[in-house]
């Protein structure tokens, strides 16, 4: 029949309420120009709220628009998690720009934009739709990394950001092209070969397309943009980014790879070993570079990089198909799990960054020392901080513990026992480094001047993060369970 | 909620209350946290006197089985066999001790600290009870954190470094065994369960092997046995005195625990391959663990390459795999943790008086503070194995379990474990000449109090179980038997299957012949 295309349109709902709320916000940027702007963050916090109820409605899952996106369980997973992601950030911002006299409408509206082209993301199942999607994201993303020009580190954050992204853009594009050239179709659900299984050309395609999403998720060795933008984005944005664009890029990284490997009359293309690789390279590679940082946003934004490691373990586990429901609920929970204790922890790096004067930039703004004697000026900032670095390093009663058995587990199910080995041993490094900031904040006398912390936003945003990763540590049945029901992909 | 559980979380159930009491307020903080640990105590002797050690009771008492994690097939399953009750009870003695010890040594934070320390003994009940692989490992690795702060934050001089070692060293020992973990659960039928597994665990001998390794790294470094035990003297010797306690008298035990209760039962093929190599490392750690303590100049030191001594008896004891040797390891255990615990607390006691650790700014000190001096060299005694105090009985169980066990060579290492004995009467006997006797030759020294009567609370406890447990083991050693017997008779048809020599039990007839335990009055 062919009408209307309702349930599809239906279906992008939580897209479109996040879109249409990003206009919203510009608009009132428009007609409402003085005063205060809190409530355009909350204006935020509400349409990520209402894009994610939209998403919980029950709908049947399946492909819409002809299979260009799929809706099913695991892209409501992704959207939920995507738009929780975004009412944290939202509240940590509004606090830091609001600290800053820095808040503007824009600022939300490209949020809530690069949201939508997250939540997208989790449900392409066409290189194109997929393309399409990215971009919207990381011209976001590049935007907001530059939004707050003041001194050089967010200029050259948001120029490298923006050159490699667009190298790895190019990269996805390319390698779509020649995958087209091969099968004759920009689906996913061709990308296992078709007519062209096995061609040099379609092996390429795939290649380059593996190539761009290890730029996108920060894997060693395409990891190098990492630490300078991390650092020197807005550090809201990078709470943002490190949580929401990891979560986006994994959906899609999970839904290609399992497209090439596990369709119908696939061939053993080899890219299991080629993301089994890039899995030792970036848990051992993460791990060592953050061993000697000072700089706390510089050693989570290495952090963000050792957990990409991790999540890749996930993504090569889920080729096994006894072990896929595991590996992909696995990953789904380590990515919800990641996502809360990445902007609890950024939060607090946020509030404790030191402010420069007018244009000038301060000196080690994220310094170690900045966290020294932080359990006696700030003890409830101390504890949640501690909180969400045990949480990194993976140390039980936490949901990072939780994320960690759970993908572990589907590594030795799928017979990965040698992955499973590294991640734990290259953990035990993580230790390391997470427990210096506790050292700091616990075991060492203040230094410098204590300044009072007023920032109701961003101490509930820290006070959510930790009590989802403590829920997630101690009670995380019912998150499993979607985790679990959400592995279920519609092919 | 069953009585077990109640036990368990009665302490954090404390801890959080505590963290709603308001930060200045000191005395609230220490009279909460003695109230919530005596009370835990006594809640505890309702456990004790509920075990039923006859040999037709079930292996687990007190038994609870709920879903946790059903998910991840990750259940919350606890219970106690004789040994975690002997262990469960320690720890709920230890700690209101421990908490009582601090009442003016501990000023600075008494919030953070009391909180901790109740967390710590849920985490180590916990340890004990649990009856689910990964609960076992959530309460193993929760430990880490409060014993963590308690070094970094309430340590001495050198307690960053310390810490920070403590905590990767055994971490990193800790993980490999959640990988063994996961490996166990797809070779047993999908379960962390441990009595679930312990009866289906199909594993190759070589994949025995590697788990065996695994699960053992883990529990050789808490120990800890030579050559894993370098982060021992510094956690230890840095310690505030109640993490010095608790380190000693109970975090240890989870490592031979763990020996006893996770990687012998469930690998038996395994452990009895390794078993040569375990007593030799045991052995080599009761001598290397005697000389050094002979030849340290700081008094907690001492103490800490002395544990590394004593724990050696206690692996030679597991090595042996009889009956007495078993039961003599246990034993061992509360020993240990009593003696060296109080050992801890009176050099704790020591350092509050002159604030120096250093053996040679004490002397003569026996006139000054004569009750202290009574005290210490009561708990010197059983230290070192007096007959009458409870170390006898522990270290001969242990040295008469290995000289008639089936251990190749065994004579050997009951004779090399024995001039252990007599290093350690050296060096603790020493120990008590230098501070205690001689010439009181430091001024400093002339006019310091004796015991108070806080103090004196303190330490009755421990000297009265170092007494009843020397002279009436018999109570104490009946919870160890069945378990004792059902993990020989595990190891006897483990032999059976893989049909391999006799090696367990006792070389003698005679021996074997008579009821597997001696009772209290044969000492």
């Amino acid at each position: 029949m062919i009408g209307f295309p309702t349930r599809d349109f239906a279906a992008l709902a939580p897209v479109a309420v996040l879109a249409s709320g990003a206009l919203v916000v510009l608009l009132s940027e428009v007609f409402l120009s003085g005063g205060r702007r809190t409530y355009q963050a909350l204006l935020a916090v509400v349409t990520a709220l209402v894009a994610a109820a939209a998403a919980a409605v029950p709908a049947p899952a399946g492909a819409i628009f002809e299979g260009q996106a799929t809706v099913d369980a695991f892209s409501v997973f992704v959207t939920v998690t995507v738009c929780g992601s975004t009412v944290l950030a939202a509240l940590v911002s509004t606090s830091w720009l609001g600290a800053r006299d820095a808040e503007r409408g824009e600022f939300y509206a490209l949020t809530l934009f690069s949201a939508s082209g997250m939540v997208l993301l989790g449900m392409a199942s066409d290189l194109l739709v997929a393309f399409v999607a990215i971009e919207i994201m990381s011209l976001s993303s590049y935007a907001l990394s530059a939004y707050l020009r003041r001194g050089r580190r967010p200029s050259e954050a948001a120029f490298k950001y923006m050159v490699l992204g667009a190298v790895s853009s190019a990269f996805l594009l390319y390698g779509s092209s020649l995958v087209f050239g091969a099968t004759g179709t920009t689906l996913f659900a061709g990308l296992h070969g078709g007519r062209g299984a096995g061609s040099l050309l379609l092996v390429g395609g795939l290649g380059l397309i593996a190539a761009g999403l290890a730029f996108k998720v920060a894997a060693v060795p395409f990891h190098a943009w990492t630490p300078d933008v991390y650092e020197g984005a807005p550090t809201p944005v990078t709470a943002f980014m490190a949580a929401g664009v990891k979560t986006a890029a994994f959906a899609l990284l999970v839904r290609i790879f399992l497209a090439a490997q596990t369709g119908p009359g696939a061939v053993d293309l080899s890219l299991d070993r080629v993301l089994t690789v890039l899995a030792v390279l970036t848990m051992v590679g993460g791990n060592l570079l953050a061993l000697s940082q000072r700089s706390v946003k510089r050693m989570l934004a290495y952090s963000s990089v050792a957990h990409a490691g991790y999540l890749l373990v996930g993504v090569v586990s889920a080729r096994v198909d006894g072990a896929r429901s595991l590996a992909l609920g696995g990953l789904l929970f380590y990515l919800a799990a990641y996502s809360a204790t990445a902007i609890g922890a950024f939060a607090v790096v946020g509030l404790l960054e030191r402010r420069g004067s007018g244009d000038l930039e301060p000196a080690h703004p994220w310094d170690l020392s900045r966290f020294s004697g932080l359990a006696r000026r700030h003890p409830g900032l101390a504890f949640g901080m501690a909180v969400c670095l045990f949480s990194l390093a993976g140390v039980p009663p936490t949901a990072g513990f939780v994320a960690k058995l759970y993908v572990f587990k589907a590594a030795l199910g799928a017979g990965y026992t040698g992955l499973a080995i590294t991640g734990v041993l290259t953990s035990v490094l993580g230790a390391f480094y997470y427990l210096r900031v506790v050292v700091h904040m616990y075991m060492r006398p203040a230094e410098g001047e204590v300044e009072p912390i007023a920032a109701p936003a961003a101490l509930l945003a820290l006070g959510l993060a930790v009590a989802v990763v403590v829920l997630l540590g101690l009670g995380a049945e019912p998150v499993i369970r979607l985790a679990q029901a959400a592995s279920a992909l519609a092919m | 909620m069953n009585l077990l559980g109640v036990v368990t979380f009665l302490p954090l159930a404390g801890a959080l209350l505590a963290a709603l009491l308001p930060r200045g307020e000191a005395r609230q903080h220490r009279a909460l946290a003695l109230a919530v640990t005596l009370a835990t105590f006594l809640l505890s002797l309702l456990l004790w006197f509920g075990f039923d050690a006859g040999p037709a009771a079930p292996e687990f008492q007190f038994e609870a089985r709920h879903p946790w994690m059903p998910g991840l097939g990750i259940g919350y399953h606890v219970g106690l066999d004789g040994v975690a009750l002997l262990l469960v009870m320690l720890t709920t003695v230890l700690t209101p001790v421990v908490v009582l010890s601090t009442w003016r040594a501990v000023q600075d934070r008494v919030k953070e600290f009391m909180i901790a320390l109740l967390v710590l003994e849920t985490a180590m009940i916990g340890t004990f009870a649990a009856l689910d692989l990964v609960l076992f490992y959530v309460f193993w690795e929760l430990i880490l954190i409060p014993m963590y702060l308690l070094i970094g934050i309430w340590g001495s001089q050198n307690r960053l470094y310390a810490t920070v070692k403590f905590f990767v060293y055994t971490f990193a020992a800790s993980v490999l065994m959640l990988v063994a973990i996961l490996f166990v659960y797809f070779h047993d039928g999908a379960t962390f369960d441990y009595v679930d597994a312990r009866a289906a665990l199909q594993v190759t001998p070589d994949q025995a092997r590697w788990l065996f390794l695994a699960f053992g790294l883990a529990f050789a470094v808490k120990v800890p046995m030579f050559p894993l035990h370098t982060w021992l003297p510094d956690a230890h010797t840095e310690a505030p005195t109640a993490g010095s306690v608790i380190l000693a008298g109970v975090l240890l035990k989870m490592g031979t625990f763990g020996f006893f209760r996770y990687a012998l039962p469930l690998f038996p093929a395994a452990a009895l391959e390794f078993r040569p190599a375990i007593a030799v490392l045991a052995t080599i750690g009761i001598l290397y663990g005697a000389l050094m303590s002979f030849v340290q100049t700081d008094m907690k030191r001492l103490v800490a390459y002395s544990s590394v001594s004593h724990l050696g008896f206690v692996m030679l004891g597991l090595a042996a795999l009889s009956a007495e040797g078993l039961t003599g390891s246990v034993y061992q255990m509360l020993n240990h943790g009593i003696s060296t615990g109080a050992l801890f607390l009176l050099v704790g006691m020591l350092y509050e008086r002159r604030h120096t650790r250093a053996v040679a700014e004490y002397g003569g000190l026996a006139k000054q503070v004569p009750l202290l001096a009574t005290a210490f060299v009561v708990v010197t005694l059983s230290s070192i194995g007096l007959p009458g105090t409870n170390g006898f009985v522990g270290e001969f169980l242990i040295l008469s379990g290995t000289f008639l066990s089936r251990l190749a060579h065994s004579t050997v290492f009951a004779t090399l474990a024995a001039l252990g004995v007599v290093l350690g009467a050296v060096y603790m006997l020493t120990l008590v000449e230098k501070v205690f006797y001689g010439a009181l030759h430091k001024a400093e020294n002339r006019h310091l109090p004796d015991l108070s009567l806080r103090e004196g609370l303190v330490l009755a406890p421990m000297i009265a179980l170092i007494v009843v447990m020397g002279l009436l083991p018999a109570p104490f050693l009946a919870p160890a038997r069945p378990a004792v017997n059902r993990l020989v008779a595990r190891f006897q048809q483990a032999e059976a299957r893989v049909g391999a020599p006799t090696a367990v039990g006792t070389v003698e007839a005679a021996v074997a012949a008579r009821p597997a335990l001696p009772t209290g009055r044969s000492f």
